[in-house]
This record gives C-alpha cells, structure tokens and sequence, in this order.
C-alpha cells in the first residue's frame, strides 16, 4: 500500500523551490488556495516513522499525520536539497533522526504562534 | 398546520432534577453540622490507574447532575442501580440512561469516615478545594470491582458483537476512567449548596437545561437541532451544522445548539477556551446568524463510548430542550473499538446486547429527542462546494477534510484557507495559543486544568 506525506506551501517555502523539477509537482488543493507536495513512500517507510513518533497516524485518506513540525520542517528541506519527491528525501530525514527528536521534544512544550493580529 | 409542528420535549424522566440549595443560612448550618460531626469529604480527582494523571473529577458529574443535564439522574448510583445499568442501561426507575455515575473513594478514606461514625443514613459535606461545595446523603455504601466495571461498562466484542470490534485497554480513555475508580462507593443523592463561579470565559457559556429552555423561549425557537462538539469547528462542521438544521417540522430548525463537553482533555485537543470562543465566532462573524445560533458547555470527562455516549449527549441535549440532535460518523469515538457508525446504528436499529432491541426513541422509558444521522461533507473541485457525500458522486476528486490535516497545518503555523476554517476562527486558537503557549492541550494544560478546574468555589458567609 500506498502512504502520503503532505507538506504544505506558504511562500516562503514556494521561493525556495521556484525553478526546480519540484516546482511542477506542486499540487492545489481546496479550490486552489492550498499548496501542497505529496511524497508517496511504501510500508518499510511509513512503519519508520510510526515508530520514530508516538504520535503519527495515519488518517482515512491514507496520509500520515500528527507528526513533529520538525519533521515536517526537515523533509521539506530534504526536498529543496535533493529537488525531488522520491522516497531518499524521506531516507535522508530518517538519518537525521536524532537531532529530529530532541527538536520534537521542545516542541511538546511550545511552539511558536504566528504572527497574525 | 399545528399538528405538524414538533413540540419541545419533556425532560427525561419527565421532570428536571434541580437540587441546587441557594438559601445561604440553610447552607451554613449544614456545614456547620457536618464539620461538627467531622463528615467533610475533599474530592479528589481520579489519578490514571497506572501512570498517575487525572483523568476525572467527579465534581463535574456533580454539577451536571445537580443542574438537571443528566435527569432523572440525583446522585450516585446504589448497587442495585449499577447492575442494572450495566446489563440494561436503564435506571431503577425504568429510564434509559448509558453508563455508571459513582461517587468513589479510597478504602483508606472509607476507614477513616467509618472511625467517625459516619455511615449510611448519613450526611456528608464536599469540599472543593478546600471549600464547602455539596452534600451526599449516604444511602448505601458496597465495594465494586473497578476492572470489571471498565469492562462491563463498554462490553465486549463478543457480548457486543453488532458495534464493538476491539477489546477495550487501557489506550481506551474512557475504559481507563472507569478502571480509575476507588472501590468503595458512597451512594446517595448530591446537593450542591456553593454554587461555584464560572471562570472566564466559561462563565458566558454556562447554560444549564431551565436557562437553556427558557432561552429557546425567549428566542422563539420551537425546534432546536443540538450539535455535539469538542473540537474547534472547521468548514465541514460547519457545512453538518447549517445542513442538519434543515431538518425540523415544516421549516428548518429554528435554532441550533452547540453544547461541548468540558472536561479532563487528551493531548492534541484544543484548549477548552478556544473551543468555546471558536464556535462563538461562528456566528459573532455572520457565518450563522447570532439569532439561529447558541453556545454552550457540559461538564463531563468524555468515556469516548460512540453509541453509548450518544445517549448521554441525546439525553443531556433532550433535557436542554432540543428537539434534534445531529450524529456524525464515529461519533464521541477514539481508536477502533466501535464500528465507524455504531451510534447511526443504535439510533436507527437499536443494539440488542446493550439493551435496546429498538431504537432508543421507540423502547419504553426511552428519549424523546429525534436524531439526525449525518454522514461527512467534503470539499469536491468539481462541485465547487463543500459537498455532503451522499450527493456528490465526485469520488475520485473529493478532497477530505479531516481534523489531523488542520492540526498539521495549524502546527506548521500555516494559516488555513478559509474554504476549510474560517479565518476568524483560526484566530481564535492563535489568541490561546499565544496566552497558553502551545496550540494545542499537552501534559502541562491538562495539569494545571485539572488543579485550578473551570469554576472558583466562594465562601460560603
Ligand atoms: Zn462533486
């Protein structure tokens, strides 16, 4: 089977990937106003990451969710660096796995709110 | 025409359970009374049977049982009422109701009132924190089996083979609530004679079942259509909402009530403020008119038993004077324990093995409330809509919402479109997460609610 993971664009994100292969597998969701990329990887993956994250689940559309922003934070940067979608973005995050989990465990406490009036 | 109008329902059980004492002299003797003969009692909150963290406080079944949510319900249940709430869900008197209220205690503190003298036939005063709060008027006091009063308050997939599908553990937070109890049960009728002050901004919505019918009065709502919630409302909720409202007699409902449960949270919830203060902003900006629309809470630390909590939320809801209560797919559910529709199927079939060989408005001693079983919205591209899933045959194209995704997104601090949350509503949350710190319940929101509660207990002179 099948898993997703979806990282969301804001524009910041969208520069950083202007002009690469990625930049066309840009998705729209919810009439156009969510970006989103989706990197598809198989069962050895997605139990990875369950076991990684107590949290992590997975949803009724197939996608893996509930996952540390840091993880988030770092598979996006995986795919700037690699400029792909295919399952080593997802390999490379899980190399970094350690440094990922003690950013995850601060972020148990606080993370920081946007700034929105 | 008027034959076809839907009148409101009688409370269950036919009256509403009020046993509030607010004459304060009254209160003070009995204190007076009680501290003399030392039966004072300071609730404690259940502790997690294994890890130690709360996960209930029997005060809030109090104050919903006082205030008449839970009529016919008065008090904590006598042996004899438990057995039968067990194997029929029905109360002594023959009324419908799901699960065990029970005010437990330790064998150490039964010890300690037993060297007072205190016994059945007795008065005991509640303290909370630290304050005179209720009373207890000990009827009978036996010992339960809190392993096998978890399990024989939700069943089993075998003894409940049309809806459970798991065995319930100690992953089920409800199952581990009832596994939490103390073992010695002080049965008898509370009566709150402190009433406590709402904290903000609860206190704007406390609404109690004679408050809340003499609201639907004022506003002229004939039908009022009841939405279960504990979650901050995105467009899907919204879209259930606005929809099921269109049932009602000759016209859609009159009014929708938003009634959320407060009570011991789970990490990843939303704080309990931005809950209320989200679906506040539902219609404080319009998106349903303030006239058509009311929020308001219930105390009760959630048992997640799907079909069985639906029961208890028809009944608080029926007791507030609603004549509709909306159902979703996997309603008040965690985890795989229970078929995805197994409240739809109770409320449309009945479930033998609990106790209803009919529908729960059709056994006797049933409720009232009319239920609208609801299946999911989605938003289609195609449709252009929020689109409910029993219309929209773009299967392939429907993009789901779910409430990980949001959280996803509300994690990444990445505002949602406004097609699946309101922007105001995102507002919201950010507003407590910029007070609290964090978006969403973690361990320290859970212990701090649970020491400081949603209420103030004043003194009593
Ligand atoms: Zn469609």
């Amino acid at each position: 089977m099948e898993y997703i993971l979806e990282v969301f664009l804001d524009d910041y994100r969208l520069s950083k990937i202007k002009g690469t292969p990625v930049e066309d597998k840009i998705e729209a969701v919810f009439g156009g106003e969510l970006k989103v990329l989706r990197v598809k990887i198989g069962e050895e993956l997605k139990d990875a990451i369950l076991k990684a994250f107590e949290t992590a689940r997975i949803d009724s559309r197939s996608c893996i969710t509930d996952t540390p922003v840091a993880f988030k934070r770092a598979l996006f940067e995986e795919i700037a660096n690699q400029k792909t979608l295919d399952e080593s973005v997802v390999k490379a995050v899980l190399d970094r796995i350690d440094e990922i989990k003690e950013m995850a465990a601060k972020e148990a406490e606080y993370l920081p709110p946007p700034e929105i009036d | 025409m008027s034959e076809l109008y839907f009148n409101r329902p009688m409370p269950h059980g036919g009256r509403l359970v009020e046993r509030v004492l607010t004459n304060k002299k009254a209160a003070k003797k009995i204190v007076d009374f009680c501290e003399k003969v030392g039966a004072v009692y300071e609730i404690k909150p259940t502790l997690h049977y294994k890890r130690g963290v709360p996960v209930r406080n029997v005060y809030r079944e109090i104050m919903s049982i006082c205030y008449g949510f839970f009529s016919p319900v008065e008090g904590s249940m006598t042996s004899k009422e438990l057995e039968l709430v067990l194997s029929k869900r029905r109360l002594l008197s023959g009324w419908v109701f799901p699960y065990p209220l029970l005010f437990d205690i330790s064998k150490e503190d039964y010890e300690s009132l037993k060297a007072k003298g205190i016994g059945e036939g007795d008065r005991l005063l509640l303290k909370l924190k630290g304050k005179p709060f209720a009373i207890l008027d000990i009827e009978e006091i036996y010992e339960i089996d809190p392993a096998e009063l978890a399990d024989r308050t939700f069943g089993t997939p075998e003894q409940n083979p049309e809806v459970v599908r798991e065995k319930f553990d100690d992953k089920h937070p409800g199952w581990v609530i009832y596994r939490s109890h103390q073992p010695i049960i002080l049965a008898g009728k509370y009566t709150i004679i402190n009433e406590p002050v709402f904290k903000e901004p609860f206190n704007r919505f406390w609404l109690p079942p004679r408050k809340c019918r003499e609201l639907l009065d004022e506003k002229g709502w004939r039908t009022a259509i009841a939405h279960q919630t504990r979650n901050v409302p995105h467009v899907g909720h919204e879209m259930l909402m606005k929809n099921a409202a269109y049932t009602g007699d000759v016209e859609p409902c009159h009014g929708i009530l938003v009634n959320a449960i407060i009570g011991v949270k789970r990490r990843g919830d939303y704080p309990d403020e931005a809950i209320l203060e989200a679906h506040e902003a539902v219609h404080k900006y319009g998106y349903i008119k303030p006239e058509r629309h009311v929020v308001s809470f219930c105390l009760w630390d959630m048992r997640y038993g799907n079909p069985l909590e639906s029961l208890l939320h028809g009944i608080i809801r029926q007791n507030m004077g609603c004549t509709h209560h909306m159902f979703g797919r996997d309603h008040a559910a965690v985890g795989e324990y229970y078929d995805k529709f197994a409240t739809q199927i109770l409320w449309l079939k009945g479930i033998p093995s609990y106790g209803f060989d009919k529908p729960p408005t059709e056994v006797e001693g049933g409720l009232q409330i009319r239920p609208q079983n609801m299946r999911e919205f989605w938003y289609c591209p195609v449709c252009k809509e929020m689109a409910y899933s029993e219309n929209c045959g773009h299967t392939k194209e429907k993009q789901k919402l779910s409430g990980s995704l949001i959280r996803g997104l509300v994690a990444e601090g990445v505002q949602p479109p406004a097609i699946i949350m309101r922007p105001e509503v995102f507002k919201t949350v950010v507003k407590w997460w910029k007070t609290l710190g964090y978006p969403f319940v973690n361990e320290r929101y859970v212990e701090r609610k649970e020491k400081e509660l949603e209420v103030d207990v004043p003194d009593l002179d």
